[in-house]
C-alpha cells in the first residue's frame, strides 16, 4: 500500500513535469495524486471499482480546488495531473487486448468498466465544481487561524 | 485615443491566445479577456471563444469599433504559461501595470521555456514506470516500462509532433509503446507484459483534453467541450488501436 501510494505520487509528479506545471506546485500535485490513489486503494475492498473511482475523484477535485484557492492559481494545474492515476488506462489496454484475442465478452466487460470509471470521474468533476468558491476560501482562513 | 483602445484589445486578445493555446478552460479565457478590457476602460468588449479560435469585438456609441478573429490551433500544454497569465490578470486588476507593460509581460510569457527535451523524456519514463507499478507490475516490469516510456517519448518528440497528425500519432504511439515492451519482454526484461504495456501507454493518455472537455461541458460551453471530448476520445481509440495492431501482428507471426 505504501509502495503503491509512493508510485502514485511519483507518477503524478512525472506528469506534472510533462505538462510544464511550475516547479513550486510539484509537491501539491504529488500530494493530490497520492491522496486520490490512497483513498481508491482503501475503498477497493468494500465497493466496486467505479464507486471507488468516484470517491477518489471527488477527493482529488476537492483538494485541487482547495490548493488552487490557497495558491491563487488555475485549478487545472492541480487537477490534470492529480486525476491521472484514476483515468482508466488499464481499461483501454484490456479492451484492445481482448478484442484482438477474440474474447468479445471480456472485451465488452472491460470496455464498459473503463467507461464507468470515466463517468465516475466526470460526475466528480461536474458536481464538485458546483460547490461555491467561497466554501474553499473560508476553509483556508479557518485552518490558517487554527495553525497560527 | 483610438490607438490606445486598439492596444488594449490587442493585449486582451494576446492573453486569451496564450491561455487557449496552452490548455486553459473556455470560461477562464473569456473571463481574462473581459477583465483586461474592463480594467483599462473598454466597456463594450465581447469575446466568443471556441476550442480553436477567439472572436473579439468592441464598439458602441462612444467607443471605437474593433473586431478581430484569431485561429488558434491547440499546441502543447504548457501549464506554467496558463498560471503566469492568470497571475498577470490578477495583478492587472490590482492596478500594477500600464498597458505597455502588460504587452511586454505577455510577450515574455509567450516565450517562457517549457521543460527541456531531456526532462520530458525522463519524466515520461518515470511516469510509465510508476504507473506500471500501480497496475500491479513487479520492479523488473517497471524497469522495462521506464525504458519503453523513454523510447515512446523520443518517438513522440522527434517523429509524431513534427510529422504526424493526431490520429496517426496516437495509433503509432500505442504501437511503439507495445512493441518496445514486447521486445524487452522477449529479451527477458520484465515478466508481466500486460502491466508493462499499460504503464508505457499512459504518457499518451490525453489528460488535458479529457479534463477540459468535461469542465467546458459542465460550464455549458457545449461546442468547445464537444470538440475537446472528440479530441480526447480519438486519442483513446487510437491508443487502443495501436496496441491491438501490434498484438494482431504478433498473433499472426506466431501461427
Amino acid at each position: 500500500m505504501a509502495g503503491q501510494v509512493m508510485a502514485a505520487v511519483a507518477g503524478t509528479i512525472a506528469f506534472s513535469v510533462l505538462y510544464s506545471v511550475p516547479r513550486a506546485y510539484y509537491s501539491y500535485c504529488g500530494f493530490i495524486g497520492g491522496a486520490g490513489w490512497f483513498l481508491y486503494c482503501l475503498l477497493l475492498p468494500v465497493c466496486s471499482p467505479s464507486e471507488a473511482a468516484l470517491f477518489a475523484a471527488i477527493l482529488v477535485v476537492l483538494l485541487s480546488r482547495f490548493f488552487a484557492v490557497k495558491e491563487k492559481c488555475p485549478v487545472t494545474i492541480f487537477l490534470i495531473s492529480g486525476i491521472f492515476p484514476l483515468v482508466p488506462g488499464g481499461g483501454i489496454y484490456w479492451t484492445a487486448y481482448y478484442i484482438v484475442t477474440g474474447e468479445m465478452e471480456l472485451a465488452a466487460a472491460k470496455g464498459f468498466a473503463a467507461v464507468k470509471a470515466a463517468v465516475a470521474i466526470v460526475l466528480a468533476i461536474v458536481f464538485v465544481f458546483q460547490l461555491p468558491q467561497k466554501l474553499f476560501q473560508m476553509k483556508w482562513r479557518e485552518s490558517k487561524g487554527r495553525k497560527s | 485615443m483610438v490607438e490606445a483602445e486598439r492596444e488594449i484589445m490587442e493585449a486582451a486578445m494576446e492573453a486569451g491566445h496564450i491561455l487557449l493555446e496552452n490548455g486553459a478552460e473556455i470560461f477562464r479565457v473569456e473571463e481574462t479577456i473581459n477583465r483586461i478590457c474592463r480594467h483599462y476602460g473598454i466597456e463594450s468588449s465581447s469575446a466568443f471563444v471556441l476550442s480553436n479560435g477567439i472572436f473579439l469585438t468592441s464598439g458602441n456609441v462612444t467607443e471605437e469599433v474593433f473586431a478581430k478573429v484569431q485561429h488558434i490551433p491547440v499546441s502543447g500544454s504548457h501549464l506554467n504559461r496558463v498560471a503566469a497569465v492568470n497571475q498577470l490578470s490578477r495583478e492587472v486588476e490590482e492596478g500594477y501595470y500600464t498597458i505597455e507593460e502588460v504587452r511586454r509581460r505577455l510577450e515574455e510569457i509567450r516565450h517562457m521555456p517549457g521543460k527541456s527535451a531531456h526532462m520530458q523524456i525522463l519524466s515520461s519514463g518515470i511516469g510509465s514506470g510508476a504507473f506500471c507499478y500501480l497496475y500491479g507490475g513487479e520492479l523488473k516490469d517497471c524497469m522495462a516500462s521506464i525504458l519503453a516510456g523513454i523510447l515512446l517519448y523520443i518517438f513522440i518528440l522527434y517523429i509524431s509532433r513534427p510529422y504526424l497528425n493526431k490520429i496517426v500519432s496516437s495509433i503509432a504511439g500505442g504501437a511503439v509503446a507495445t512493441m518496445s515492451c514486447m521486445i524487452l519482454y522477449m529479451l527477458g526484461i520484465g515478466r508481466n507484459l500486460d502491466q508493462m504495456v499499460i504503464g508505457s501507454i499512459i504518457p499518451l493518455v490525453p489528460g488535458v483534453a479529457f479534463t477540459n472537455a468535461i469542465r467546458d461541458i459542465a460550464d455549458e460551453n457545449y461546442i468547445a467541450g464537444t470538440v475537446r471530448l472528440i479530441d480526447a476520445l480519438l486519442v483513446f481509440f487510437g491508443i487502443a488501436m495501436g496496441v491491438g495492431l501490434v498484438y494482431t501482428v504478433k498473433q499472426r507471426l506466431m501461427l
